[in-house]
């Protein structure tokens, strides 16, 4: 008797005694506790893109047809060069951060 | 014709379709269960609550599937997960409990002379061998599956089936093949 028929033997015994568990109403326990709220989270995101859009336009026509924002790209341009590019470091490490944190807490989630 | 995993999963995910995420439930129920029975050594009610929660986890976070492994692969994690965490509350889970043997046989039993011969060579095998024993040997998974399940190294799950191997073979050689 060789390694590779016992091993053969073993698997096929193993996979003989694990006999098909009738569902018995196990699917529908499991429905009965999965939370109804999934569906609030699609509602609740087109809220928020509504109301951000809303807040978009009356902020345009307030601002005089977003006047501030050309106000505030002048304003950078004329900031010294050395300024501009430790801002721009420091939103990239903040975003950065930001993102790790996001991936983390999914991957213990996950687990 | 009947969707395959990757369909139905897209379907909860699109959708929250809860008919799509029960056939899930109905096409794995079976050998998730069969895992978590053998895991802990014969307990039934432990084994549904254990699976239950599984299922009740996979659809909370079935947005982070992304397909890179088999939903069942996935799914078989998270039951193990499940089962480790009790576990930890439940020493007797992971020990060898002598008393589990005397569990009420199951009617499903195909022959219960050699099922009950099985099931204690499986149960007197260390959990971690035992895990790797079932993973591989019963339901299936290769073993680089099996060490995504377990959340061990490759070559620690072929380490372990072997001993687990060879373990099952003494213990059982009373009534191998001759």
């Amino acid at each position: 008797m060789n390694d590779q028929f016992e091993g053969d033997w073993l698997e096929r015994r193993l996979r003989d005694e694990m006999p098909y568990i009738n569902d018995d109403g196990f699917t529908a326990r499991v429905l009965q506790q999965l939370p109804a709220t999934q569906s609030r989270y699609s509602v609740r995101a087109a809220v928020l893109l509504c109301l951000t859009l809303l807040a978009s336009i009356i902020t345009y026509f307030v601002s005089d047809g977003g006047r501030f924002l050309i106000e505030a790209v002048y304003r950078l341009a004329s900031l010294p060069l050395l300024f501009v590019g430790l801002l721009a470091i420091c939103s990239t490490l903040l975003v950065t951060a930001l993102a790790a944190n996001a991936a983390l807490s999914t991957a213990r989630t996950e687990r | 014709m009947p969707l395959n995993d990757a369909d139905l999963v897209a379907r909860v995910l699109l959708e929250d379709d809860h008919h799509a995420f029960a056939e899930l439930v109905r096409n794995h129920q079976s050998p998730v269960r069969g895992l978590l029975r053998q895991l802990t050594r014969g307990d039934l009610a432990l084994a549904d609550d254990l699976a239950q929660e599984a299922f009740l986890r996979a659809y909370k976070n079935i947005r982070s599937f992304r397909g890179e492994a088999k939903f069942s692969t996935w799914l078989y994690r998270i039951a193990y997960n499940c089962f480790r965490e009790e576990a930890r509350k439940r020493k007797e889970l992971v020990g060898i409990d002598e008393t589990k043997l005397e569990a009420e046989p199951d009617p499903q039993t195909v022959d219960p002379a050699l099922r009950h011969d099985l099931m204690h060579a499986l149960q007197l095998l260390p959990l971690h061998e035992r895990s790797a024993i079932l993973l591989c040997c019963q339901n299936g998974l290769s073993h680089d599956e099996a060490a995504r399940v377990l959340e061990i190294p490759l070559g620690t799950v072929k380490t372990n089936v072997l001993r687990g191997r060879e373990k099952l073979k003494k213990i059982l050689s009373a009534w191998g093949p001759a």
